[in-house]
């Protein structure tokens, strides 16, 4: 296997690894956030807040394996 | 009498927009004289109508006896003859045939107008429209004779007309005439609908018919910074004209101005205390709103997100982090900055884990920006990707028409955008309102003791 066909092959695999990471840690996030908002109600603006921001950090994982496959692709 | 006045008035405001968007069209896609000429002809087609308008007005309307309507019949008088001349100076320095198209605009939109309403008038038409199935099937009816229609005609001239890309390769002299059209479309298409790379804007348009000179090579390398520029002056714009006759009882602009402040406001504030918020709410509230325009701005047609390229969510990102740094520096001190570096040591253990946290909290420090910067790009990027495949895809599903137009897939996922683009402005704001927050000196942790403070450094 030369180079180019282990980056055609590895960038894509790359983001799909990201994405099931990034989607259980969102899952995990989200599952938190709805039972402390179903626990206490009147905290859903405080909760929803922190929600999206480690949501968004969570995120960012999968948007650094997708900006590197940007960055490499030309290399293909 | 009326009722012509408000149609005369209905036709001035349809060929004005329509002219518009056509000579802009004929502007880019053909040359820029030419859209000027089409610009030019409607436009003195209109100030024509407008003055036979008023000299009609004034001779047969109720004011045809005082002086005020004699002296508005003469100045109309007076100025179709400068309209007159100006007309000649025209036609002698501009393109015939476009200012003719031009001056033609109003007059059709007239007798088109004129002939929908004798249509809509109709008995026929009332008939066809009664019953909401005869007039489903009227309207599909129409609009395949009209796609198969468009589809003949510009297969047609495709196949009339060769383009010189394939005049100069005689390699291509087999192929057969009907693969020939469908390639020339196909280059329409591509640049309609994007192809692959991304949606054309205004200038990616104006340097195409202008290549090779200097100006537009200087407007293709700084396109993304005059895109940003662009969208600044137009919240300056904004905020000015909203802020200029401030009212105690807002309306309008200064209300839904004041609305968006005052959200803004209401909800760094709830971050960061209503101490220390109030502070840094225009330096924050500038951020998301700046970083919402910017990601709105690429789903308006011909236009582009700054935000898409990583220049400038890195210069954003830097903004915010020399900020943050000196904000740190300003509020703590060179020693309270270093002490916040070193992990603010208190006894034996701190002072024996500050070699290790030194480095820690440096390459924390050095990370935000990186993080926030590719955050941002990533997500209006892809945003942008995505619309992009999924509009040129709606373009070549239908191979077997040559269309100048496809299917708006795309259109399915602007709502994702829009949420998108809101969301991540939002993340970018909260995120810089927490690292300024993270570097504020934590005053109401000190009724606790200095144990509790250490521990919620960070």
């Amino acid at each position: 296997m030369d180079f180019h066909a282990a980056l055609a092959l590895g960038l894509p695999l790359g983001i799909g690894v990201a994405a099931i990471g990034s989607g259980v840690g969102l899952g995990l996030i989200g599952q938190g956030a709805m039972q402390a908002i179903g626990r206490q109600p009147e905290a859903t603006a405080k909760i929803q807040l922190a929600m999206i921001i480690i949501a968004a950090l969570a995120e960012a994982l999968t948007i650094y394996a997708f900006v590197t496959m940007f960055l490499l692709k030309d290399k293909i | 009498m009326i009722m012509g006045l408000e149609f005369l008035a209905r036709v001035r405001k349809t060929s004005t927009w329509l002219g518009g968007v056509l000579a802009l069209m004929a502007a880019t896609y053909v040359s820029p004289m030419l859209g000027l000429a089409f610009a030019a002809g409607g436009l003195w087609s209109l100030f024509n109508l407008q003055l036979l308008e008023r000299l009609v007005v004034s001779i047969i309307g109720p004011a045809r006896t005082t002086p005020d309507g004699v002296r508005g019949a003469g100045m109309a008088l007076m100025g179709m003859l400068v309209l007159l001349g100006a007309g000649a100076l025209l036609l002698s320095l501009l393109s015939p045939m476009a200012l003719l198209l031009g001056f033609l605009l109003p007059l059709a939109v007239i007798v088109l107008k004129a002939a929908a309403q004798l249509l809509l008038a109709s008995r026929a038409w009332g008939a066809l429209v009664r019953h909401p199935f005869r007039a489903a099937i009227a309207a599909v009816a129409l609009s395949v004779v009209t796609w198969f229609a468009l589809g003949a005609l510009t297969s047609a001239t495709a196949q009339h007309a060769p383009t010189p890309a394939e005049h100069s390769t005689p390699s291509e002299h087999g192929t057969p005439a009907p693969a020939e059209g469908e390639h020339a479309a196909e280059g329409e298409h591509a640049s309609e609908g994007g192809g692959s790379q991304a949606f054309p804007n205004i200038i990616g348009l104006i340097v195409g018919a202008n290549h090779g000179k200097p100006w537009a090579d200087f407007l293709h390398h700084y396109e993304i910074l005059v895109f940003s520029l662009f969208i600044a002056l137009l919240l300056l714009l904004i905020a000015f004209l909203a802020s200029r006759k401030p009212q105690l009882v807002p309306k309008g602009l200064q209300n839904g101005v004041e609305m968006v402040v005052e959200g803004l406001s209401d909800f760094i504030t709830g971050i960061l205390g209503p101490k220390q918020g109030p502070r840094f709410v225009p330096f924050l509230g500038t951020l998301f709103i700046y970083i919402l325009s910017m990601n709105l701005f690429g789903l308006l047609p011909f236009m582009h997100s700054p935000t898409a390229s990583l220049n400038v969510t890195v210069a954003l990102a830097l903004t915010v982090f020399v900020y943050v740094q000196f904000i740190g520096f300003k509020e703590l001190g060179p020693l309270g900055w270093l002490d916040h570096m070193l992990g603010s040591p208190r006894d034996l253990t701190g002072w024996l884990l500050a070699p290790l946290m030194l480095p820690i909290h440096v390459l924390g420090e050095l990370a935000k920006p990186i993080s926030l910067s590719c955050r941002l790009f990533g997500n209006i990027f892809g945003e942008d990707m995505l619309l992009v495949a999924f509009a040129s895809l709606g373009v070549t599903m239908l191979p077997f028409q040559a269309l100048p137009f496809g299917i708006p897939m795309h259109a399915l996922f602007f709502p994702l955008a829009l949420l998108g683009s809101a969301l991540q402005a939002m993340v970018f704001t909260v995120l810089s309102s927490i690292y300024i927050l993270l570097m504020l000196p934590h005053e109401h942790h000190d009724e606790h003791g200095h144990e509790a403070g250490a521990q919620h450094a960070h």
